[in-house]
């Protein structure tokens, strides 16, 4: 299966137009030019593709492994069955 | 003391063709832009028809964008971009704080709101798209352009149904006009092609029925088989500049925009009337300074609704009397179809390529001309080699506000 971070990926490359090699653990959303709008918009597809609610004031992400933990941690506390919808 | 005002760009996006070259060829020859509707539920209207943009927003915008911009701002956007491009007005810091943006958006973003009901009632949905706020707000696209282009002096949206766009191009020349302004962004867009839209116009009686033999020739202004209008989607925008300073840069001069006619008809919520219409077209060749005997071509509102092609004829006989008959005058909305808030714009586009080409583009579907409609229509075929210097552009709304711009091309 895939790991939380080659999801979190593809979701970025599906949603925006960046290189593949753009988009690596440690890459900052600063750097992928992500404002805290496009955080906020992107967030909804994160709850889509992992089946998870992000509360509101819980996502402070600075790198994509920040995202990665995130997820990983609202995954366990929410008890989801991690499973790909693809 | 009041300045002049040229338009030194043009930017569409249309039933008829996504460039300017393009929709000016198809106009002239005639093609209409109106067939069968396109979306999955057409087979539950009573009427199947419109005239759609073929647009596909992959091909101008980023990912994101077309993720986060509600159609009508993405063709907004992308004939404000042809504008700019064809003006190149390259301004500097501070000429940015002098140059502001008016686009007309009867609707906003009439298919986000539709999809978000979709998913809140129909399918249950406990959240919606985080940006749904923004792609249904109606300044969005005027915002967007404003900061696509840096630009920081007025930025206004202007809602009066059909005739947004009109007004919005009508105010606009009277910020750069009377100096508050040197650069304009004006137009306007509208996509409200949704399964509700269809719907409200459909049970408003105002939609034209299919052409039996072939949808495209549906629309059939000043006809005596008319019905009704075609529901049309599309955007345009124009640049707006100080004359002075298009001159010295050598801008492309398409004209100098010379008249505003801004009326209400406070009379009656949809039926037009013909004394709102006259003293609107009244107004802008006053405003002109010019007598309806300078006025070579008029690009009617036309809507092929039994009442307004029956008022604007005798709207224009009030003001221009007996020259009424002598003026070529044309409802492209038989080809593009009623693009509702972009109409004012696309149609005031549509007569400055009349000065451009020293053509007029027809009226199609005029086989059968009502009586009392007797003015000259240009049935059916454009006309090439008319002497076109000076032009009109009607535009009357629901709610009764009539809008009329008058443009003079450009002496040698």
């Amino acid at each position: 299966m895939a790991t939380t971070l080659e999801r979190l990926k593809q979701l970025f490359l599906a949603h925006y137009d960046y290189k593949v090699e753009q988009v690596t653990a440690t890459t900052t959303l600063e750097n992928l030019g992500l404002d805290s709008l496009d955080i906020i918009d992107f967030m909804f597809d994160i709850e889509n593709e992992f089946n998870i609610r992000i509360p509101d004031q819980e996502f402070r992400v600075r790198t994509i492994q920040d995202m990665v933990d995130a997820v990983d941690r609202f995954i366990s506390e929410q008890n989801i069955e991690s499973s790909s919808h693809h | 003391m009041k300045r002049r005002v040229a338009v030194t760009g043009l930017g569409i996006i249309s039933p008829c063709g996504n460039d300017i070259d393009d929709f000016s060829s198809n106009l002239m020859a005639g093609k209409s832009g109106v067939r069968r509707i396109s979306s999955a539920y057409s087979s539950l209207l009573s009427v199947k028809i419109a005239a759609e943009v073929d647009f596909n927003p992959f091909n101008y915008f980023t990912k994101r964008q077309v993720s986060t911009m509600d159609r009508v701002n993405q063709f907004a956007l992308a004939a404000a971009s042809q504008a700019w491009k064809d003006s190149e007005p390259s301004l500097d810091a501070k000429e940015k704080e002098r140059a502001g943006v008016y686009i007309g958006c009867g609707m906003g973003g009439g298919s986000t709101i539709e999809d978000l009901y979709d998913h809140l009632f129909k399918h249950n949905a406990d959240r919606v798209k985080p940006l749904t706020v923004l792609m249904v707000m109606n300044n969005a696209s005027a915002s967007y352009i404003s900061i696509e282009y840096g630009l920081s002096g007025p930025c206004l949206t202007l809602s009066t149904a059909c005739a947004s766009s009109a007004n919005a191009i009508g105010e606009a020349f009277r910020q750069v006009r009377d100096g508050y302004v040197d650069v304009m962004l004006a137009g306007g867009a509208e996509a409200f092609m949704t399964y509700g839209g269809f719907r409200s116009w459909e049970s408003l009686r105002v939609l034209a029925v299919e052409d039996p033999e072939d949808p495209s020739k549906s629309c059939k202004p000043f006809s005596n088989n008319r019905s009704g209008f075609v529901l049309g989607e599309g955007a345009a925008v124009v640049v707006l500049e100080e004359m002075e300073r298009a001159v010295r840069r050598g801008a492309p001069i398409y004209a100098e925009l010379i008249g505003y006619g801004s009326t209400s008809d406070a009379g009656h919520i949809t039926r037009p009337s013909l004394e709102g219409q006259a003293r609107a077209m009244a107004e802008a060749l006053k405003e002109a300074g010019l007598s309806p005997q300078d006025i070579d071509y008029i690009n009617a509102h036309g809507t092929a609704t039994q009442w307004n092609d029956l008022l604007e004829t005798q709207a224009i006989k009030k003001v221009f009397d007996d020259y009424a008959c002598k003026i070529p005058i044309s409802s492209t909305k038989s080809m593009h179809g009623h693009t509702m808030g972009a109409a004012g714009a696309i149609e005031f586009v549509v007569s400055l390529l009349a000065i451009k080409n020293q053509a007029v583009p027809p009226t199609i579907n005029l086989d059968q001309p009502d009586p009392e409609c007797d003015l000259d229509y240009v049935p059916n075929i454009g006309r090439k080699g008319v002497k076109v210097n000076t032009v009109m552009s009607n535009a009357f709304a629901f709610g009764g506000t009539n809008a009329v711009l008058i443009a003079r091309k450009m002496e040698e």
